[in-house]
């Protein structure tokens, strides 16, 4: 067996799950969220993973692609995939202009810098009452189902959406990671000061990577918004539940490969409604205390994410190379 | 035809002077050796050179081309870099990996993967190409190393005592290398500690004391000036060489 083979395999899964599940049903929805994670978790494990820059930003992007596309759509009935496109620009200039203070700052401080980006978003979002409505939230307007306009009756249609959006992302990812910018990223991550001296301008490289990332998480704020269908700016701009999610979802998986993200939040996607399924009848709170004590136990087990049970698996058993 | 032209560079880190109006000029195809008691000031001159720090006064010039300012990524560009005395790899990454990195200064990666290997080839470590950097003995990290500045194809290469550690085989292996370069027409700066091996290889040396520029000259001429005996090779001249 090959790692082409497990691609295959794993893809042809992917697409024949959907099927599988009640297309109006909670599963089908768990499903849709977990492609969708997976890609933001992608989409950050660019800057996040080859860089070694630990954002805690990255629904910035995010929320700003949802704010985008409703609003264009609301106001001046743009289709919503138009909208993204909006998004990926915005998205973008947002990543330029908070990368050019803190792509200096290094760990911890990175990390802390990022993280108040995404809150000073979150601030504005719920006070700019004109264009986001503000904390009461904004709802995609209803149009009758059509793909012009992104809108479906059924679930099924949104996680293929979000299921080629996954591909479409970990195609980008490992073309960076294998290409001339991941080399360059990773150079950076392990020192910059020899990866200048040896010729590579490292304040473009992560500008460039940083831009991309915030592009991607942009696009996939639409996606969410166009699922989701109402929101407001405690969720799209949320540090817990995007923010770090993200970061988590990406670390626990393993950083800097392709499938960690991947792996990540099929874990933690599914997880996490499990518990809320079991034991959000009894004590409140319980489910969080049992997911993050799961949580710990992982990184624990597995401080360098699941991708490393791959490498052990795949030497053990020879011919599969990870 | 001089390649590397040093005005007036002049540095200070708070209360030290760490390097004082520092000038000289290098023709094309030298190895120049750079001595100098610990604390001198020849990795801050190597740094400063490279863009790394940036002096407070004083004109760097490459083959007529001025380096005042620039970033080390442009200084790399324009043809010189150096290697790291406490040797800064890409710890995670493979050797061949460490060394294509900077092949991709001047190449798209598939050519600078060949790039790679023809310089690992040079430096006799194309056999752990695939080995984790982390994972080698310091003398074979510091010929990485080498490999690694060698691979962005300089004109000028400035070498920071990547002899530490080597066996009088593995010494006599880097300085055919060196020699070798120079045959290429790479001009190289070397700051060494190990006297017999300055003292043979150089086609001139330059004299760091207290930032200062003591002496340029020969090797001979290094050996019997004796301001320099007194200043810093003192008795273990003798000894050495």
């Amino acid at each position: 067996m090959r790692s082409w083979m497990i691609v295959a395999a794993a893809l042809v899964i992917a697409c024949v799950l959907p099927l599988s599940l009640d297309p109006q049903g909670y599963w089908i929805r768990v499903l849709t969220f977990t492609f969708l994670f997976a890609a933001m978790a992608q989409a950050w494990n660019i800057v996040g993973g080859l860089a070694n820059q630990t954002s805690l930003g990255h629904a910035a992007f995010f929320g700003i692609g949802a704010y985008t596309s409703t609003v264009l759509f609301m106001k001046f009935g743009i289709s919503p995939w138009i909208g993204m496109i909006a998004a990926a620009g915005l998205g973008g200039l947002a990543a330029f202009a908070i990368a050019i203070p803190t792509m200096r700052l290094q760990g911890h401080y990175f990390a802390l810098a990022t993280l108040a980006f995404g809150e000073v978003l979150r601030v504005i979002a719920n006070v700019w009452t004109s264009v986001t409505g503000g904390s009461s939230g904004i709802s995609v307007p209803f149009t009758p189902p059509s793909f012009a306009n992104y809108s479906f009756k059924l679930l099924l249609p949104h996680a293929y959406i979000a299921l080629a959006a996954l591909v479409i992302v970990t195609v980008i990812f490992e073309a960076i990671r294998r290409g001339a910018m991941g080399y360059r990223l990773r150079a950076i991550k392990e020192n910059p000061a020899a990866a200048e001296v040896i010729g590579i301008d490292t304040t473009r490289v992560k500008l460039q990577a940083a831009i991309i990332s915030g592009m991607l998480m942009a696009m996939l704020g639409t996606l969410y918004a166009q699922v989701a269908v109402f929101f407001d700016p405690d969720t799209v701009f949320s540090a817990a539940s995007i923010s770090i999610r993200v970061a988590l979802i990406a670390i626990l998986g393993g950083i800097g490969t392709a499938v960690g993200p991947i792996l990540g939040a099929f874990f933690i996607i599914p997880l996490e409604e499990l518990m809320n399924d079991w034991f959000s009848a009894s004590v409140a709170g319980l489910s969080q205390l049992i997911f993050g004590l799961i949580l710990i136990v992982v990184i624990l087990w597995r401080p360098r994410g699941f991708v490393t049970l791959f490498k052990s698996l795949s030497a053990k058993i020879p011919g599969v190379s990870p | 035809m001089t390649i590397l032209d040093v005005r007036g560079i002049s540095k200070r880190f708070g209360g030290l002077q760490a390097l004082s109006d520092v000038t000289f000029s290098v023709p094309a195809g030298q190895i120049v050796g750079l001595i100098g008691p610990n604390g001198a000031g020849k990795t801050t001159f190597f740094s400063t050179l490279v863009g790394l720090i940036r002096p407070d006064r004083g004109t760097v010039t490459l083959a007529g081309q001025s380096l005042v300012g620039l970033k080390p990524h442009r200084i790399a560009a324009y043809g010189m870099t150096k290697t790291f005395q406490n040797v800064a790899l890409f710890g995670d990454s493979t050797v061949l990996d460490n060394v294509l990195t900077a092949g991709l200064l001047r190449h798209d990666v598939r050519v600078a993967r060949e790039e790679a290997r023809r310089c690992l080839d040079r430096v006799g470590l194309l056999a752990v190409a695939n080995k984790q950097a982390d994972t080698l003995s310091f003398p074979e990290r510091a010929r990485v190393e080498l490999a690694r500045a060698l691979c962005t194809g300089p004109k000028v290469l400035l070498l920071d005592e990547v002899m530490a550690a080597l066996n009088p085989v593995e010494m006599r292996e880097i300085m055919d290398l060196i020699r070798s370069l120079r045959d290429d027409g790479i001009t190289l700066l070397v700051v060494e500690h190990h006297m017999r091996a300055i003292m043979t290889i150089c086609d001139r040396i330059l004299v760091l004391n207290f930032g200062k520029l003591l002496a340029d000259g020969t090797p001979r001429e290094i050996a019997s000036d004796p301001e320099v005996v007194e200043a810093y090779l003192g008795r273990s001249m003798e000894k050495h060489a």
